[in-house]
């Protein structure tokens, strides 16, 4: 049931050698397929091997779940456009998600926006601490790790190290706060994020609380998740135990210090803002934006975004078409239609051809409305975007005061 | 008159159902008002998307105004007004962030019965608008133009 934990692993050896921690993730997503709990699986793979090329896949058949084994750290799959965009929003076919804590809220944000059939999905969360640039941490490698980037076979972020292992068994470790400070580490919009457990999604799947063991912590978070663990350990799919309460707690120590960290990123990119006067900050945007050469990444990338005619079209007679930079208009219309519901998962910074900060952007105006609104993007289904809802409270009262 | 001689110009977004009235009655009364406020009647203020106040200053305004009807029961379409008062935080917000002086926009609740409260409104904020100065974001188009 909702809130159950357990340390799991997969009996099969194959799943054990190739996967990130115990395999149960694979497991789970082999069962649902064969148990025709789900049409298909949306996971990610590398593309020909080449890790720092992640894309998202379908999977129908069992036996090709393995492929996607193993995580990704160079890769940042847009899972919820792609959801929305080429799957039609699982409106005709029942798909097991593996999704990170920003692609499960992006996917909530578009079931409330009526994009996306929540109905028909498992979401698999996985626990996530970060993602790096694929071609800057290539470049870090090089430079900082002094190995080749096709020798690497894994990587991971843990206590506040950036570890690599190599193809010839042998492994390399750095600290990450001191890669950041030079501008290599976690993707900008990452550094910022709060949230490294999914628990939006129906089961979340990390490693958090495992110690000493192969084994994959799961933590339920749901009832459709509830019935798939439970299903997948009676038929023997994957072996589990319950973690005793010092893996319990290690975990959330863990889950506690990469808010504390978080908060740290988001209080030092914020504050030179705060301290801007009003015509340093229009300086600094202007100057930023106009820079921008209207390619419509951003927009094409954000999965928040979903219109299916856009303001920015110059047919809608807001932005001038075949003009660039565009007016100050366009960043602005960008902002202002996303900002109530930006979920922080930096689609757009990595689409943008001119390296604009626009998650920076943004996700600082969305932490302002939040503590106004009290609305936390991505969180719950059931609770709509400030600007959908009037609560039966409020119209019975007179006055109005923001709730 | 102070700012050298500064004009500004204010677009006002109005709600046909109570503020357009509360103007109409204050211009019928002869009420005092500087002639600076051009008024765009829309039917509701929940009609107002952010973007028309972006682009009224983009346009060349330097200052704005939404006025609708008074929360609760006041809206002719039941929550119009209540839709206005979640959007106008986000207006805020990102003119606050983009640099532009908050007191350049100002949202709030005129009824029908209060054409004073709109003639005081408009003498007010042209005021306050014409001690800012010419917006900024203007200057940066003008000299893109140029």
């Amino acid at each position: 049931m909702k809130g159950d934990m357990y340390l799991a692993w997969s009996p099969n050896e194959e799943n054990l050698e190739k996967a990130e921690c115990g395999g149960a993730v694979t497991s789970l997503l082999k069962f649902a397929l064969e148990s025709k709990s789900v049409d298909a699986v949306l996971a990610v793979k590398a593309r020909d091997g080449n890790r720092y090329d992640g894309i998202p896949v379908l999977i129908t058949e069992p036996q090709e779940v393995i492929e996607t084994a193993g995580a990704l750290h160079c890769a940042s799959p847009n899972i919820a456009r792609c959801l929305k965009e080429y799957l039609d929003g699982a409106s005709d076919l029942r798909i097991a998600v593996t999704c990170r804590p920003c692609d499960a809220k992006a996917i909530i944000e578009l079931v409330k926006r009526e994009q996306i059939n929540l109905e028909n999905l498992l979401l698999v969360g996985l626990n996530c601490t970060g993602t790096l640039p694929p071609v800057a941490a290539q470049k870090m490698f090089k430079e900082e790790f002094g190995i080749n980037p096709a020798d690497v076979v894994s990587e991971d972020i843990e206590d506040g190290k950036l570890t690599v292992r190599l193809k010839d068994g042998t492994g390399r470790e750095r600290d990450l706060a001191e890669l950041e400070e030079k501008g290599y580490g976690r993707r900008e919009n990452c550094r910022r994020c709060e949230t490294s457990i999914p628990t939006m999604a129906d089961i979340a799947c990390g490693k958090w609380g495992v110690v000493d063991k192969k084994a994959t912590f799961i933590e339920v978070c749901s009832e459709e998740g509830s019935a798939l663990v439970d299903a997948a350990i009676e038929a023997g799919c994957i072996l589990v135990e319950q973690p005793d309460d010092e893996a319990v707690e290690i975990r959330e120590v863990k889950i506690e210090a990469a808010t504390e960290l978080a908060r740290k990123w988001q209080e030092r990119d914020f504050a030179p803002f705060r301290a801007m006067s009003l015509d340093e900050r229009f300086d600094y945007w202007f100057g930023q934006f106009s820079q921008c050469i209207k390619c419509f990444g951003c927009r094409d990338a954000c999965p928040i975004c979903y219109c299916k005619e856009c303001w920015l079209e110059p047919e809608r007679g807001y932005v001038r078409g075949g003009e660039i930079p565009p007016d100050a208009m366009w960043p602005m219309v960008r902002a202002v239609h996303v900002m109530d519901s930006c979920v922080n998962c930096g689609e757009c910074q990595d689409a943008c051809s001119m390296n604009l900060p626009l998650s920076l952007f943004v996700f600082m105006l969305n932490r302002e409305i939040a503590a106004i609104f009290k609305y936390e993007p991505g969180m719950d289904v059931e609770t709509l975007p400030p600007c959908r809802i009037v609560t039966d409270e409020e119209l019975s009262i007179s006055g109005v005061e923001l709730v | 008159m102070s700012n050298n001689g500064f004009e500004p110009r204010i677009v006002a977004f109005a709600c046909n159902w109570c503020t357009y009235a509360a103007a109409d009655t204050a211009g019928i009364s002869r009420m005092e008002q500087p002639p600076n406020v051009d008024i765009i009647r829309v039917m509701c203020t929940g009609r107002i998307e952010p973007t028309f106040i972006l682009k009224a200053f983009a346009e060349g305004a330097d200052g704005v105004v939404v006025s609708g009807c008074h929360p609760p029961g006041d809206c002719h379409y039941n929550n119009g007004n209540y839709k206005t008062f979640r959007r106008m935080p986000l207006v805020e917000a990102l003119l606050a962030q983009y640099g532009i002086e908050k007191e350049r926009f100002h949202w709030g609740w005129i009824s029908g019965a209060e054409a004073p409260k709109w003639a005081k409104l408009v003498r007010d904020f042209t005021e306050q608008v014409r001690d800012l100065g010419p917006l900024n974001w203007k200057r940066e188009l003008e000299s893109k133009e140029d």
